[in-house]
């Protein structure tokens, strides 16, 4: 079992660059969860993080859209306004998980030359151990229709957790992206809150399995596409039980910090 | 949680729809706003220039200095595109009402 924790985590950016219209209380908030899972990884000791997110039609725009990638190569590095961000790949589990992904009919996607989009970084950037470990990240498309199925997501996130658990190295999964958050739409100002606090009830009950059966278009009616992330994460995890860090929503973004103990 | 629904989705329902291919051009100039710096650059100091050069045509140059979402989005924008788009330009232009961590 080299599989040694799981998390979830919000990245919207205005927690790392907060504008004059999110309250400062609610940011605060969700970065004192972000410090309780860096300890949590510093306890742990992983000797990677695997973390899966959507791209924000940042690595991938429209010459090619994977429903499921995975970042292999010697490193990986984007940038957000004045932020730019490097991080070391963690090579031989990158490949263990394109090839054995591949094995289990999964047909990935891979980049060495992909910028890495800020829904990998901002988490990264509260919740990184020091020491620093290596990645592997995993890209879901949530955004450009036709996205992968949650049921499809939950799938993969099985295949995931079996190939990861197969691995001498001890991993940390996180998934990174909501919870309800509507950007660019004129529901923006209108999140779901009340579907977000019922499923994660329904994960603390350690019936994450049910999210499988979720439709895409009832994910993208509750302002939820980025579930996708937490759901391939689902797979992984089986039925453990959520332990909510925070559950911070603003006026616009349902902010949640989610840890299943393994 | 919540009822789910089996409903053959309507892509003019969803919230983020696919992208036509008619509006190909206007997405990539979002898509460049959003991540290529030096488009940005370009577009600050002179956005009708920089929008005609990326092959827009003149109601959607219009509609994209205007910041007239609901018109983009009705040309085919892609909704987090023309989010995206509008907060780097705005970080470039206001940055100092953003506290950074």
């Amino acid at each position: 079992m080299a599989l040694v924790g799981a998390f979830a985590c919000a990245h919207t950016p205005q927690l790392l660059a907060r504008p004059g219209t999110e309250d400062r209380e609610i940011v605060l908030r969700v970065h004192e969860a972000f410090g309780r899972v860096k300890h949590r990884l510093e306890a742990l000791r992983p000797d990677l993080i695997a973390i899966v997110a959507g791209d924000h039609i940042e690595a991938f725009f429209l010459s090619g859209v994977p429903a499921f990638a995975v970042y292999v190569g010697t490193e990986c590095a984007g940038s957000f306004g004045h932020y730019g961000y490097r991080f070391p790949i963690h090579e031989p589990v990158a490949r263990a998980v394109l090839e054995q992904g591949v094995e289990r009919g999964f047909d990935l996607f891979y980049t060495q030359d992909a910028r890495l989009d800020y829904a990998f970084y901002v988490p990264l950037h509260f919740t990184m151990p020091v020491p620093a470990v290596p990645l592997v990240p995993l890209h879901v498309n949530v955004y450009l229709p036709p996205q992968p199925t949650p049921r499809r997501c939950y799938e993969w996130g099985a295949a995931l957790g079996e190939i990861l658990r197969g691995r001498p190295e001890r991993i940390a999964l996180m998934a990174s992206g909501g919870m309800s958050h509507f950007p660019g739409t004129d529901r923006y100002a209108s999140p779901d809150l009340e579907w977000d606090r019922g499923i994660l009830e329904l994960l603390c009950e350690g019936r994450g399995h049910e999210l499988a059966a979720v439709t895409g278009e009832e994910l993208d009616k509750t302002g939820n596409v980025e579930l996708r992330t937490w759901i391939t994460a689902l797979g992984a995890v089986g039925a453990a039980r959520a332990e909510v860090y925070c559950y911070a929503p603003s006026w616009h973004h349902g902010n949640a910090v989610v840890e299943w103990p393994l | 949680m919540a009822a789910v629904s089996t409903d053959a989705a309507s892509v003019h329902d969803l919230h983020y729809r696919f992208p036509p291919a008619r509006a190909y051009r206007l997405n990539r100039c979002l898509f460049g706003l959003k991540s290529d710096p030096e488009f940005l650059a370009r577009y600050l100091a002179d956005p009708k220039a920089a929008a005609e050069a990326m092959g827009l045509d003149g109601d959607e140059v219009c509609d994209l200095l205007a910041g007239d979402r609901d018109a983009l989005l009705a040309r085919g924008a892609h909704a987090y595109l023309v989010f995206m788009a509008a907060l780097r330009v705005r970080m470039e232009r206001e940055p100092s009402d953003f506290e950074y961590f």
